[in-house]
């Protein structure tokens, strides 16, 4: 296993990781579809084909044969259409590709863990050549014709020249017939004892076909034809050249792989397929459900001519981290220029022009800021479609029917979340396949539901989070069992009474799990505490609700991870906070009388008919407050997805675009975070703003804590 | 052959001339003193990435008093240590910072005033005895002007908790 350099390995491994991406969105909708069209059997064989030049360009032995016979069995399907595929055996192919897919996964995760590949494909290559046998068993006149007409590769042997050189001219180049005769005489140089085919190479009526399918050389010596070669690759026209020798099959036998039952016929075939995808290969339209990626230049052994050119490029995330940095340093320095305090001076004086070039670059640094945030975002369809495979693998497994909704697959988000995020929705959909779904569809009838069961899986950006709802209608939780098994495992105390959402939440416990028996899929007691904590890490939060019966859903809630954003300034005494946009619902002026005090000596106000707890800021950091009396100051009404409280603060100074600063990290030593200041920022005039986490300020402070 | 013995040659010649350099290296250190009160503190001169005066410090709640709160140098956001208070004693307004950088951790240490930069022969920094052992500090010297005795400042320890 020879790796020629970690770029090109890396190279190899997203792209064939990518062409696995597509192959499973054909092979589902083909599934579903219960055959394959004929743009799918394309697109098959074209992904085929790159996979097996990939595998043999790193020397992947296995994966590369096991590609080739793939890509031969479809270029059966593609000659003959899908109707050589008898009625029964389609879900036996479907299989068999969906299997192949999960090898080819495993195999490629093997490499990128450094373990050696697995040469267990024997298997594999035996039901593939049953397929193949059979269907030229069902099909073997047809099939006559076809060599015949499209190959044939038989006849290309002429008596006593038997080392053939096929040359393809670049495509568009005009003047095939003048450019092959130019390169016969070139050839005729060195050596003068071969044929070409078409016989009459310079006749302008041979043309077309030269520029369709080459013209061919048939040498009688191998060293006349290594010579030609030689020739042939220094022609800038010539687009690609093989060598076919069409000596007796078992003149080479020893030499050829003994997977193949026949393998000078494979390798004529082989030659033949790659002329086939070079010349024929229609620029293929992205599959509709795949989302754009970038294809990095493909690094084939075989020469690739018309990839479908996107204009994408793929860019180290690392790089985008440092545009992001500097755009950040440009928005503080623009906010620095036009609130300099130098200005302050200047009043009465004319700064027209000033003003107009600062609102102008203030426009430009919005879009500056736009961009490059927008550069980090990716759809979640990705993620998502690949739902659609665990659906499927689980419904047949298990025996159940369900079908997978996908609402909102277009939904960007930020390229961490996406990737923080797919484990934990393929635990919750396997969850929801496994518990959820009711075994017996008979209870589904008598429940009154569609026997099909059905999962949701939906994305929406709200602008300040995202929130992905996996929804199913399913059996539901069954609160009871749940606490009673929590008591069980000591997580519950028996004595206390709880709502429906803590007992949900026992739910995300470690090691906790209904489940009684273990399966292949779930009921091992890790799942949702992993969901819970994987979502954290990217300050999100996990959200269950359950109707026992109807079915439950969860919601993960993330917040858009934006260096930069609108925050409100206020100020308390001496120091200045930034309280984020969007959790601020309201703020108002209130009196002494509007409070009510509790018997815990907490405060409260009335809004909207609803109570909600205060903080005073300056208390709760210990600072001195210039608004002594409640009137004085003003009520901040801030909510989270969790909590809506009041903040009470001196003033507010305005709203500003800030961008969050991480806080020192010895700061972080002494739990800062904890105590509801999630970073720093730096405003206009060089002063530094404290961010408040408006979720963490309420839950830390243990009076109000909200369960 | 000779291509060689000419290599080793110059080798040679600049292995001694290393050596020469070194000795005088090793024998010396550059130190930055500063006062905190009446203690006369040195920092190694390598930590020390500048000397900054007039800035003023953004309170930070729920963080112990020494912690002076956090300044904006530069786009930077430091945390500024109180000398005196890290050392319980009596705060005073002063407004010299010393930024340091201990293991690409940045830190502004505020201090009543910076003296010098001076060359301190390694061998004269002596360890603290033990039963007096000041805080923070590994070892003391005798400055060489005879004008005191400087306090080598032990900065990893300085900012653990």
């Amino acid at each position: 296993m020879a790796n020629n350099g970690d770029s090109v390995l890396e190279m190899y491994l997203y792209e064939t990781n990518s062409l696995l991406e597509q192959l499973d969105d054909i092979m589902l909708a083909a599934e579903q579809a219960d055959t394959f069209s004929q743009e799918d059997v394309n697109e098959i064989f074209r992904i085929m084909h790159t996979l097996k030049g990939s595998a043999a360009m790193m020397e992947f032995e296995p994966l590369m044969t096991l590609a080739h016979r793939i890509e031969d069995l479809f270029y059966l399907i593609r000659e003959r259409t899908m109707s050589v595929i008898p009625e029964d055996d389609k879900p036996k192919l479907f299989n068999l590709l969906f299997k192949f897919i999960d090898y080819f996964r495993a195999q490629v995760e093997n490499i990128e863990s450094g373990k050696p590949l697995s040469n267990d494909i024997d298997n594999f290559v035996s039901i593939i050549n049953t397929v193949i046998d059979k269907i030229n068993g069902v099909d073997t006149k047809k099939d006559e014709n076809t060599q015949e007409s499209t190959s044939a590769p038989q006849s290309s042997a002429v008596s006593g020249y038997p080392y053939t050189l096929n040359i393809y001219l670049d495509e568009g180049c005009g003047m095939e017939n003048l450019r092959a005769f130019m390169i016969v005489n070139d050839i005729r140089q060195c050596c003068s004892d071969f044929v070409t085919e078409p016989e009459d190479i310079d006749d302008s009526a041979v043309a077309p076909s030269i520029a369709k399918d080459g013209f061919k050389l048939h040498f009688s010596t191998i060293t006349d034809r290594e010579n030609a070669v030689k020739i042939v690759e220094t022609l800038g026209f010539v687009k690609n050249f093989e060598e076919v020798d069409n000596v007796d099959a078992t003149e080479q036998n020893d030499s050829s792989d003994k997977v193949e039952s026949q393998p000078e016929v494979k390798k004529e075939e082989e030659k033949k397929v790659v002329q086939e995808t070079v010349q024929k290969a229609p620029a293929p339209a992205p599959a509709p459900t795949s989302k754009p990626k970038a294809q990095p230049a493909k690094e084939n052994s075989t020469p690739q001519g018309h990839q479908i050119k996107q204009s994408l490029i793929s860019v180290n995330l690392s790089k985008l981290d440092q545009l992001m940095a500097v755009v950040g340093e440009i928005v503080i320095t623009e906010a620095m220029v036009t609130a300099s305090p130098d200005l302050k001076g200047l009043e009465g004086v004319k700064l027209d022009n000033f003003n107009k070039s600062a609102r102008q670059l203030r426009k430009l640094t919005d879009e500056l800021q736009d961009i490059s945030m927008s550069l980090r975002m990716v759809p979640v369809s990705g993620t998502f479609q690949k739902m659609r495979r665990i659906v499927r693998d689980m419904g047949q497994k298990l025996g159940k029917r369900a079908r997978l909704t996908i609402v909102g697959e277009d939904t960007e988000i930020d390229k961490t979340i996406v990737d923080a995020i797919g484990d934990p929705i393929m635990h919750i959909v396997r969850n929801s396949m496994d518990h959820g779904i009711e075994t017996d569809e008979s209870m589904r009838i008598a429940a009154g539901k569609n026997p099909e069961g059905e999962i949701i899986l939906s994305a929406q950006n709200t602008g300040s989070e995202v929130i992905i709802k996996i929804e199913d209608d399913g059996t539901g939780v069954d609160t009871d069992a749940v606490l009673a098994k929590a008591i069980r495992q000591g997580i519950a105390n028996p004595d206390v009474e709880y709502s429906k959402r803590e007992i949900l939440n026992f739910l995300m416990m470690p090691g906790f799990s209904t489940n009684t028996e273990v399966t292949e899929f779930s009921g091992r007691g890790v799942g949702m505490d992993v969901v819970k904590k994987n979502v954290e890490a990217v300050s999100g939060v996990v959200i269950m609700t359950s109707e026992f019966g109807k079915g439950s859903c969860t919601t993960l809630k993330i917040p858009l991870t934006t260096a930069i954003m609108d925050g409100m300034e206020v100020a308390v005494g001496e120091s200045i906070f930034t309280i984020p946009i969007q959790n601020i619902r309201q703020s108002f002026k209130a009196t002494d009388e509007d409070i009510i005090h509790d018997a815990m000596k907490g405060e409260m106000i009335c809004k909207m008919d609803n109570f909600y707890p205060v903080l005073r800021l300056h208390e709760r950091y210990g600072l001195t407050p210039r608004a002594e009396k409640t009137e004085d100051g003003i009520f901040v009404w801030v909510e989270t997805s969790e909590d809506s409280y009041c903040l009470f603060v001196d003033e507010l100074l305005g709203e500003q675009q800030v961008v969050i600063k991480p806080l020192p990290s010895y700061l972080n030593t002494f739990g800062i975070k904890e105590s509801g200041i999630v970073g720093c920022t730096i405003l206009g005039d060089g002063n530094i703003s404290l961010i408040l986490d408006v979720s963490n300020l309420i839950s830390s402070d243990s009076g109000y804590s909200m369960f | 052959m000779s291509d060689e013995n000419m290599l080793f040659a110059t080798e040679e010649q600049q292995e001694s001339y290393n050596k020469e350099q070194e000795v005088e290296e090793v024998a010396t250190r550059k130190y930055l003193t500063f006062r905190t009160d009446n203690l006369l503190f040195g920092i190694e001169a390598e930590i020390v990435m500048e000397i900054i005066t007039n800035y003023s410090a953004t309170y930070v709640p729920m963080v112990p008093s020494y912690v002076r709160g956090i300044i904006n140098l530069r786009g930077q956001i430091i945390p500024l240590l109180d000398m005196r208070q890290k050392l319980s004693i009596e705060p005073m307004d002063t407004d010299c910072i010393i930024v340091i950088d201990v293991e690409d951790v940045r830190i502004g240490i505020l201090v009543d005033a910076v003296s010098q930069i001076i060359d301190i022969p390694i061998d004269s920094i002596l360890s603290v005895p033990q039963h007096n052992a000041q805080k923070y500090v590994s070892g003391m010297c005798t400055m060489p002007d005879n004008s005191g005795t400087m306090l080598v400042l032990d900065c990893p320890l300085l900012l653990a908790n």
